[in-house]
């Protein structure tokens, strides 16, 4: 159970060519959105708004298929999504809330939603699309790529990034600067190292780009919600399936990566464990 | 005969009755009745006897940010006045200007709050004046009125209970057209449920068999506004005495928790009624009118409610950013609340609280409830006491604490 429990393990991709040109992968998360805001399924979604210059995400709430496509493509810094789920459900008076989150952020979710603290707020959510996510990177790390290792003057300077073909890729001037992955290990916020969910196993629906070719996303439906949603919306035609590659970087690269990410922080949780460093549970 | 009723106890002393604590209000208060040979009370002495509120020495010195945020803590039954009076005096004595926006939001939660609270008190005087037949329809519409309005004062403020988003300067943000659209269509569908209730309720209290003039008196009304509230506070015509100073009995002197406030020299009367009479043409006095009036108040505040929402630019600002080092000067904030007048002043000097006091509804009224008592038998006494809604729950129930091993030493606070 590498990939936690799933229902459908398929590659997908949006058939709207407007989603397609700004989305990340297959876009799925904002096809998903689209769907589930048109047909009425949710009233609105909390979403890590497209960054300024300084790119740092910003959690949003849209309300209609324009806003989400706005909002489109993958962040490279943590977005407190979770912080606007108040914003959401209060004065922007949505009773069915969507939520786009990593899987850090869908465990606190699905506690709150376990135990209901604040009330009226996860109660509220009805759809959450998980994104696959191997680590982050908090906004000083970003800061130091830019400048004191591809000799920026500022992070504002680049005006496109990606991670790709082992590097992270900054765009500035119209030039690509690659930074080995390698460079990167280290960087990332201490608690990636010691998380276990590659595949955010507690969403509704989980997506990303590993496991399917370029412009494909790989989807694993899980609940019954995130199924149905899926399902309507391929019935709808918004988006276009086919079976998931058996092949080395079908299904097999992400139930890999999967497993290694596991590893590897199981390990670390044990050594932070001997040092007596509490680790939080992992359910 | 001793009567024991609920978790009060009624004691006879010689010809003394004395309830401690009244029942079915919030907080603890005592109930003595001096009372003839047929048990008519000849006079009547309320007293508040949780000690110590203490919030307004716990914003001393802090940030002025944090008085809306503590004093709103002063009470879980009313905390949408609290905070709104705690923010309106800070807004003064900072010298902010707020957005309308902001004012109008504020006025839409206050209003929608009275009508919650109201409906509170409905259910609290239930057992007194609603047939035992009606009384699961009663509690029922109590629930039905209550989940509408809390849905506006939470989808606003934040939170049904201590808002978070009433601050300094404003609102934390301004709801969205569709949030907009969504509470004016909530509030226009609960309108003849709201009616329905009001009605019923109003039925109820004049069926009870309550004697028309029971609990009549004649103080002076103290109300600001017909709802909300303004920030006109004259403060040469308010004093305050202490307990010992006030009630003939030097022991009830003593044990009396809390000053009297006076205004022009007189004890008075706040609430639904006395806004309504000062603003609206009420006449009648006593128990009965002021169920009557609490209930009529119902749809003054929905009209307000609706006014409000209606007036709100979704697209306006709705808080300003603003110098915190503060005036120097008294800031008042003057909330109409569901059971009176609340008053919250505040002083802040180079970024600090320097001074902060709340004179809360219940505290204007426990001096004029004694002896509102007064001419009835005493079993009427604590019908009297629920017709004001008291709420003295704005206390701190203190304790004593071993230091060595944390034992509580005294507790006779916290287990009245």
């Amino acid at each position: 159970m590498v990939l936690g429990t799933y229902k459908e393990a398929v590659s997908a991709r949006s058939t709207d060519s407007k989603i397609l040109e700004v989305s990340q992968d297959g876009g799925i998360v904002s096809a998903l959105l689209c769907y589930a805001l048109d047909e009425g399924i949710i009233e609105g979604a909390v979403v890590a708004g497209a960054p300024d210059d300084d790119w740092r995400p910003i959690p949003t709430v849209v309300t209609s298929s324009d806003e989400v496509i706005a909002a489109a493509g993958t962040k490279y810094s943590m977005s407190p999504t979770l912080s606007a789920l108040k914003e959401a459900t209060r004065q922007c008076g949505i009773e069915k809330l969507g939520v786009v989150a990593t899987p850090c952020q869908i465990q606190g979710l699905r506690k709150a939603q376990a135990y209901p603290f604040t009330r009226f707020v996860a109660d509220k959510v009805k759809l959450i699309i998980g994104i696959y996510c191997m680590e982050n990177f908090p906004m000083a790390s970003l800061d130091t790529f830019a400048t004191a290792k591809l000799g920026f003057d500022s992070l504002t300077d680049a005006t496109k990034m990606d991670i790709g073909k082992g590097k992270f890729w900054l765009t500035k001037d119209g030039e690509d600067n690659g930074l080995a992955i390698k460079e990167t290990h280290g960087y990332e916020q201490a608690g990636c190292n010691i998380c276990n969910d590659y595949v955010a196993e507690w969403a509704d629906v989980s997506t990303g780009s590993v496991g399917s070719p370029d412009g494909w996303s790989t989807v694993l439906t899980r609940t019954d919600d995130g199924a149905n949603v899926f399902k309507a919306a391929v019935s709808a035609g918004l988006i276009e399936t086919k079976p998931v590659s058996e092949e080395k970087f079908g299904l097999p690269m992400l139930e890999k990566l999967a497993k290694q990410k596991k590893d590897k922080n199981n390990a670390e949780r044990e050594r932070r464990a001997k040092m007596g460093v509490k680790v939080p549970t992992i359910y | 005969m001793l009567v024991s009723n609920f978790y009060n106890e009624v004691t006879y002393l010689k010809d003394r009755v004395v309830i401690s604590p009244t029942t079915r209000q919030e907080g603890h208060a005592e109930l003595v009745m001096e009372v003839d040979d047929e048990g008519i009370v000849t006079k009547g002495m309320y007293f508040s006897i949780t000690p110590v509120r203490g919030l307004e020495k716990m914003v001393l010195n802090k940030a002025p940010e944090t008085a809306p945020v503590l004093c709103q803590r002063i009470c879980g039954v009313c905390p949408i006045p609290h905070t709104l009076a705690s923010a309106e005096a800070m807004d003064m004595a900072l010298g902010i200007e707020i957005p309308k926006a902001a004012k109008l939001l504020r006025k839409a939660v206050a209003a929608a709050h009275g009508i919650n609270s109201a409906a509170i008190h409905h259910f609290l005087v239930a057992p007194d004046v609603v047939p035992e037949d009606k009384f699961v329809d009663a509690v029922n519409s109590v629930s039905e009125v209550r989940k509408n309005v809390q849905y506006v004062v939470e989808m606003i403020a934040g939170e049904g209970i201590h808002p978070s988003d009433i601050r300094v300067g404003g609102m934390a943000r301004n709801i969205t057209p569709f949030t907009k659209e969504r509470l004016i269509e909530r509030m226009t569908a609960l309108k003849p449920k709201l009616e329905e209730h009001v009605e019923f309720i109003k039925n109820c209290v004049l069926e009870a068999g309550l004697p028309n003039d029971l609990g009549v008196v004649n103080q002076p009304l103290m109300a600001m506004d017909a709802t909300y509230g303004t920030n006109d506070f004259d403060m040469d015509k308010f004093s305050e005495v202490l307990p010992e100073a006030w009630y003939d009995d030097p022991e009830i002197g003593k044990r009396g928790c809390s000053v009297i406030p006076l205004w022009e020299g007189n004890n008075v009367e706040t609430g639904p009624r006395a806004r309504m009479e000062k603003f609206s043409g009420f006449k009648d006095k006593g128990v009965v009118a002021q169920h009557v009036a609490r209930a009529d108040e119902m749809l003054k505040n929905y009209d307000a409610c609706m006014e409000a929402l209606d007036a709100i630019d979704p697209a306006a600002p709705a808080n300003v950013s603003y110098d915190k080092r503060g005036t120097g000067e008294l800031g008042f904030g003057v909330i109409e609340g569901p059971r009176g007048t609340d008053v919250h002043m505040a002083k802040v000097v180079e970024g600090k609280t320097q001074f902060y006091s709340a004179i809360v509804p219940t505290t204007w009224n426990i001096p004029t409830m004694g002896p509102a008592t007064e001419g009835f038998h005493h079993e009427l006494g604590p019908h009297v006491i629920r017709a004001y809604d008291p709420c003295l729950s704005c206390a701190t129930h203190v304790m004593v604490v071993d230091d060595e091993d944390k034992s509580i030493l005294k507790n006779e606070m916290v287990r009245i």
